[in-house]
Formats: C-alpha cells, sequence, structure tokens
C-alpha cells in the first residue's frame, strides 16, 4: 500500500510545481505545424506564397474547413508539393478514393514526418483557429511562433517603435 | 586564475560537451612540452597572400590563389599512385540543425591550412581549427558564432551554407548567414571582434568566404530574391570599421542608373547580390567579382533596361571600391542567369583575361585590364534560351539595344504572353557556385558542369509585391526533367572545348587541380580522381554522404593529403530534387573526409 502511494504522491507533487512554475503551455498544433516542417514552404505566418519552390498556398486566406484540412495534411495534395503525412496513405489506406498506383505523375510526395491522427487533428485545429481568415500578421503572431530569442520579428518591432505602420508580409 | 576563469567562462558561453573537451585540452597542451611547438604563430598579411603559391603545402586562401586558380603543385598523390589512395582519417562536425524554411543545414567550404592547422566552417558559420599532424585529425577549437537560425534561414534562398574562412594577422575571419564579419584568434578560438555587415530585416545573408586583401575583409551579400540591392564592402581588419561599400545596382545620379527604366522604381529592390568570393590582381589593384540576378528573378517586365551591374563581372579599384569596367552577360535577364561565379585570372595569347563560366551556359574570357570582351563558349551540351553569343558584341545575338525588354527566345522565356516556360540550362544554371581550377601547364579549365533545363512558370509582380523578408520572384521552377553533369575542360588558349566527362548527376562541389590529376565530387556521394588532360577516371571513393563541397590539396609532416567537406544542403535538396530523384535518398550530415597514400 505504501509503496504504492507514496511515489503516486511524489508524482503528483512534482507535477503541481511544474505546473505552477511552467509558462503558458503553447498550441499543440504550432508545435505539430513546426515538426512536419510546414514551415517549409508555408512560412511560419501561414501566408506561403512564391519563390524557388513555387507557390504554396496561404492558409490565411484558405477556405478549406477544418475537416477538409485534415484530409490535406493526411493525403496531401495530388499533382503539388504538398505532401501526405499518414503513415501507408496510398498503400494501406486509401486517399481521395484512390491508391498508389492510380495516382502515377499525381502522387503527392511523402512528407517530412508521419504524423499520428491526434497530431494531424492539432495541427488542422491551429490552422483553422490561428491562421485562417487572419489578416496581416503581428508582432504577438511572430513572438507566440518564435518566442523571444529570436531577431525574427525585429521587423516588426522596429516599425513600431518608428510609429510606422506594421511591415505588409505576403498572404497571398 | 586569469586564465583559468576566461577557460571556464568560454566553456560556459559554449554550453557544449565539445567546448568542455576543448578547454580540457589546451589545458594539457602544456604538458606536451617535448612535442615541437607548430609553425602556427606565424602572420598572415598581404604579401605573404601574395605568394601563397608559394607555400606548396599550404592552402591559404579560399580559391588557393588571389587568381582563384585552385591548382596545386604537390604530386606525390599522381597519376601512378592514386589507385592507393584511402581514408586517412575522418571527423563529424557540427551545423545540420534547421532554421527558418531550412530542415537542416550542409557543408559547401574550402577547408584553409596553415602548417598543419586546417580551418574549416560549417553551414551555420561555426569555425573549427584542427591539428591535422601526425596523420590524424585533432580538434583544438570550435567557435560557435550563435547564429540567429530564424532570423537568417527564414531568408536565405539557398540554403544553410557557409563555404569557409580568411586568415589574416593571427585571426581567422569568417562570415555568418546573419550576416557578420567575425575575427576569432587563431590560437585560442575566442572571438576578438565582430560587426554586422548585411542585415537580414532587408532579407540580406552572407554565404561565401571572405576575400582578405591589403588588411581589408572583402564580404559579399546574398538576398537577391528577397528584393535586396546588393553590394560588396571592404571592413578594415586594423580599425574593424567600413571602409568601401559599392552597391551593385547604381543609385539616384549614378552611372547606370539609365538601364533601370520603368514606373516602379525596381533599382531598388534590383538584386544583384554578390555571394561567391572574387579574385583579386595584383598588377591593376582590382577586385574582380561577379554579380548576381536581377530581381525579381523571373519578371524582367518589372526592370526594363539592361539592369546593370546584375548578371555581370565588375572590376573595383582595391583602395577605393570605384567600379573601373564591367561586363554584363545576360543583359535584363528573365531566366535567374546569376554571374556569381569566380573569376578565373589568367595570361594566354598575349592577354590578361579574366575568365568565368557562367550560369546562361557560355564560358566568358575578357580582357581584365579593361573589361573588353575576347570569346565565348557554350559549355553546356544544350542551351535554348539563344543561339548564341555574337563575337563581335559578347552580347546574346538575339539581344536588342532599342529594347527595353528582352524576350531572347521568346518561345523558352518567360513572360506574360508565356506564362510557363521549358528552358536550357536551368535556373541553377550551367554552372553555380562550385569553383573551377586551372591547370597552368596545360592551359585547361576545368567546370564543374550542371547539365540542365527546368521549367520556369511566370508571375507578374507590382510594387505591392514587394514585403520585407518575402520572396520577390516574379514565379519558380520547377523540375520535370532529369538534370545530369560533367567536367568539362576548356582550353584558355584556344576557348575551345578541349575535354568533357558526363556524370549521372549535376556537380554541386568543385574542382581542384593538380599536375597529374583533377578531384571533384557528386551529390550522391562519390569523390573522384580524373587523368588532368583527358578525365578518365582515375580513383573514385564513396563517402556514403552527398558531396556539394570543393575538394582542396596539402601536405603535414611531409606528406599530401586531399580534403573535402560531405553533407549535402544548399539549395539543391529543396528545390530541385525532383531533378534527381535518386538523391532522395542521401541523408543529411556534416563530415570531414582526408585522404593520403
Amino acid at each position: 500500500m505504501l509503496k504504492v502511494t507514496l511515489p503516486a504522491l511524489a508524482v503528483g507533487l512534482i507535477s503541481a510545481v511544474a505546473a505552477a512554475q511552467q509558462p503558458p503551455r503553447p498550441d499543440p498544433g504550432l508545435a505539430v505545424y513546426k515538426k512536419a516542417n510546414c514551415v517549409g514552404c508555408h512560412k511560419w505566418h501561414g501566408g506561403g506564397g512564391g519563390g524557388y519552390g513555387g507557390d504554396a498556398l496561404s492558409l490565411r486566406h484558405t477556405q478549406l474547413t477544418r475537416e477538409q484540412i485534415i484530409e490535406t495534411v493526411n493525403c496531401g495534395r495530388p499533382g503539388t508539393g504538398m505532401p501526405f503525412h499518414l503513415r501507408g496513405a496510398y498503400d494501406a489506406t486509401k486517399c481521395y478514393d484512390s491508391l498508389r498506383a492510380e495516382m502515377g505523375a499525381q502522387m503527392p510526395p511523402e512528407g517530412t514526418a508521419f504524423l499520428r491522427q491526434s497530431e494531424v487533428e492539432a495541427v488542422a485545429t491551429y490552422v483553422a483557429e490561428s491562421l485562417k481568415g487572419k489578416g496581416e500578421p503581428t508582432l504577438a503572431d511572430c513572438t507566440a511562433f518564435f518566442g523571444d530569442t529570436s531577431r525574427a520579428c525585429d521587423l516588426y518591432r522596429k516599425e513600431t517603435r518608428d510609429g510606422t505602420p506594421a511591415p505588409q508580409q505576403t498572404t497571398h | 586564475m586569469t586564465r583559468f576563469s576566461t577557460r571556464c567562462r568560454r566553456a560556459l558561453a559554449a554550453g557544449t560537451a565539445l567546448a568542455l573537451v576543448t578547454a580540457a585540452a589546451q589545458a594539457q597542451a602544456p604538458t606536451q612540452g617535448a612535442a615541437p611547438a607548430p609553425a602556427t604563430g606565424q602572420t598572415v598579411d598581404q604579401n605573404r597572400l601574395l605568394k601563397a603559391d608559394k607555400e606548396e603545402g599550404n592552402w591559404l586562401l579560399h580559391h588557393k590563389n588571389f587568381g582563384a586558380h585552385r591548382y596545386s603543385t604537390l604530386a606525390q598523390i599522381n597519376r601512378d599512385t592514386v589507385k592507393n589512395l584511402k581514408v586517412a582519417w575522418t571527423m563529424h562536425l557540427g551545423g545540420i540543425e534547421g532554421g527558418g524554411i531550412w530542415s537542416h543545414g550542409g557543408l559547401e567550404g574550402t577547408p584553409i591550412v596553415e602548417n598543419g592547422m586546417m580551418y574549416v566552417t560549417d553551414g551555420w558559420g561555426s569555425v573549427y581549427k584542427i591539428d591535422t599532424r601526425n596523420g590524424a585529425g585533432k580538434l583544438l577549437w570550435k567557435m560557435d558564432p550563435k547564429t540567429d537560425r530564424e532570423w537568417a534561414g527564414a531568408v536565405a534562398c539557398c540554403g544553410v551554407n557557409n563555404r569557409g574562412v580568411a586568415l589574416w594577422g593571427n585571426q581567422v575571419i569568417s562570415h555568418t548567414l546573419d550576416g557578420r564579419l567575425i575575427a576569432t584568434d587563431k590560437e585560442t578560438g575566442q572571438v576578438a571582434w565582430q560587426r554586422q555587415v548585411a542585415d537580414p530585416d532587408k532579407g540580406e545573408t552572407i554565404t561565401g568566404a571572405p576575400l582578405v586583401v591589403h588588411d581589408m575583409a572583402v564580404s559579399g551579400v546574398g538576398g537577391a530574391e528577397y528584393g535586396i540591392r546588393g553590394w560588396i564592402a571592404a571592413t578594415d581588419l586594423k580599425s574593424q570599421k567600413e571602409i568601401w561599400r559599392t552597391h551593385t545596382i547604381p543609385g539616384k545620379g549614378e552611372p547606370g542608373i539609365e538601364t533601370w527604366k520603368g514606373p516602379n522604381n525596381a533599382e531598388v529592390s534590383g538584386g544583384g547580390s554578390t555571394w561567391v568570393t572574387g579574385s583579386y590582381d595584383p598588377d591593376t589593384d582590382l577586385i574582380i567579382w561577379g554579380v548576381g540576378n536581377p530581381g525579381p528573378d523571373w519578371d524582367n517586365t518589372y526592370r526594363p533596361g539592361d539592369n546593370l551591374y546584375t548578371d555581370s563581372t565588375v572590376a573595383l579599384d582595391a583602395k577605393t571600391g570605384a567600379i573601373k569596367w564591367h561586363f554584363q552577360h545576360t543583359p535584363n535577364d528573365p531566366y535567374d542567369y546569376d554571374s556569381v561565379s569566380e573569376n578565373l585570372l589568367v595570361d594566354a595569347g598575349g592577354k590578361k583575361m579574366a575568365l568565368e563560366a557562367d550560369r546562361n551556359g557560355f564560358a566568358y574570357a575578357v580582357d581584365r585590364t579593361n573589361g573588353q570582351f575576347l570569346w565565348a563558349t557554350p559549355f553546356v551540351k544544350k542551351v535554348t534560351w539563344t543561339r548564341g553569343i555574337n563575337p563581335d558584341t559578347g552580347k546574346p545575338f538575339e539581344y536588342d539595344p532599342t529594347k527595353d525588354v528582352q524576350r531572347y527566345n521568346p518561345a523558352v522565356t518567360p513572360h506574360p504572353e508565356n506564362k510557363v516556360a521549358d528552358v536550357c540550362p536551368g535556373n541553377m544554371g550551367g554552372k553555380n557556385w562550385p569553383p573551377t581550377a586551372y591547370h597552368p601547364g596545360t592551359g585547361l579549365w576545368y567546370i564543374p558542369v550542371i547539365e540542365s533545363c527546368n521549367r520556369i512558370t511566370h508571375e507578374t509582380m507590382t510594387t505591392a509585391s514587394l514585403k520585407p523578408r518575402e520572396f520577390f520572384t516574379g514565379g519558380g521552377p520547377t523540375q520535370p526533367f532529369r538534370i545530369t553533369g560533367s567536367v568539362t575542360a576548356i582550353d584558355v588558349n584556344t576557348g575551345k572545348v578541349a575535354a568533357k566527362l558526363e556524370t549521372p548527376f549535376p556537380l554541386l562541389g568543385g574542382m581542384l587541380a593538380t599536375p597529374d590529376l583533377v578531384f571533384t565530387g557528386e551529390p550522391d556521394g562519390r569523390v573522384m580522381a580524373l587523368d588532368a588532360k583527358t578525365l578518365a577516371k582515375m580513383w573514385e571513393f564513396n563517402t556514403g554522404g552527398g558531396v556539394n563541397a570543393p575538394p582542396m590539396t596539402f601536405t603535414v609532416d611531409g606528406k599530401q593529403y586531399l580534403a573535402i567537406l560531405v553533407g549535402l544542403g544548399g539549395a539543391w535538396d529543396k528545390w530541385f530534387i525532383d531533378s534527381t530523384p535518386e538523391l532522395k535518398s542521401i541523408q543529411a550530415g556534416s563530415m570531414l573526409y582526408v585522404f593520403a597514400l
């Protein structure tokens, strides 16, 4: 009895202390956004845009529902660079009602990481609630993404200091 | 006590186990009293650099000498012995972490060796000093500049790259991707001073090695895909102050501004980056440097005019930075055909020449005293954007000086009425940054070639498209075509292709020439030695990584070694991998290979 209770208590205490000392828990969907390298094409702000890799669509201007975003993350976008993130997609599991052999040249690439369904749901929630429909990125958006350890957000601070409008970021 | 606490602070600041190991190693150094003192205290000055080729066993300058020859006279490894070449030692380096839009860093650097001490960098700009004596590599220190990865990595178009260091006095001079110039004490690895040269807030980054001339560090900048206005800057290494900064896009009232027309003020974001280390001609005291593409890359309608000095070679007065001459290869470029390549400085046929292997697929020779065109030769198998270079003018045959917007071969040129265009060479060019090498005995010039075409999708830009820290490219490439490579040798006396060895992959690493052999590597991991005359393959070793850096050679303890960094990063595995599907299996890595007989 004692043996069981004591460690449980100790764990509980440690957890409580840790929770009290921790900053607000970061959005789990943001963590997945970083882990799956969404930033590699859609950028940190989700605005995507043109460039060396061609166009990545804007997640801020997207019209997709959360359910459609889940499907896109799982299965990728056929015929584009948007990769699939579901382990076994097009092999063990059909995507868009198709298997790999039927996709041919339209087969999307495989993602940097395969995601568990809870992760796919978390990142879809993040895109649907924190990026979709938002206007130009702000200093608060930037620091929420990067924290305070990088100069990546200095551009926004500089503009704010000067009293001039915040810079327009590409969100097309 | 002071020494101890200094070391402690340094170890703590570095915050890595490696630093602790290094500090411990340094602390033990005095106990090795019996060992001969390394001759590393010798300082590096202009006089020594001018005679860099006389120090046969050393590699003091990024391109080996000021003329960018990358030729070593060392010949223990030769036609007869190369079959016995094998790995002597290896060392894992760091810097593969991601940042910004990049999932990992890579290695593109040329090691510098002075009296057995090697200095290399990783993609994030850490500098490693390695003792190569006694047939093994021993890390003496690592200087980690703590590059701001998100700040820089978000505006690096083409990878987490750093191509190496320069030596000056008793310091190691290096750059970081986030735009700093850093001087590190050669003996202790402590940062002596640093200054911000480029500004990532404007989309500026630095990947090239500094060129040290006249006690100045000359820096170039990257960022033509982000709407920068390019420059070359010289920092006085004694006062640590900037001496001059020459913009590659003229300002209001300056010569050349008339080549920027139309309503967009296109010159303020005209590109013209300078991200490859240039050459220096002591006879004329000119710094000869390549200038990159105009921006936006693929929408030349946005920027009517020839767009000087983009896609040009420029010669700067070393003392003042004033532009003494220029030669432009692709006026009003719609293809992203940078002219950033290093210029090879040689004398041939009674001419003092500067040679450049351009992204547009042609190798050019100009008179380096005045920039007058001498000849141009295609060095790739397939060129579709032009019928050729007019031997009288040095301009593409289709170039029409009465027109503000050039279409060249309109069928392969991206423009508003031709939104998807397949063009050869592709936008990585016939040759990218990987350096050429030159054999002074035979006059052969070895070009590491990307035999390529790709597909460009055009996007019309407006001034509203121009935003800080965002791509400003006017479209982008895709890769529906397989890309291969070659080593192509041009005889500088005739201007003709003398030999060509086709390779299954594009050459992303660069060349080294020696009396009997030339060395290079492929991105699938193979390092190879070729016969210097015929280019027949004499030796090959698979490193198991991806070669994205040039080989170099040196001697220590009287023995010749060959060194090369291995770690595929750069632009290829993010933007161009679809053209070389086999390379998708190459893993990120960071490794120094050293070979010996």
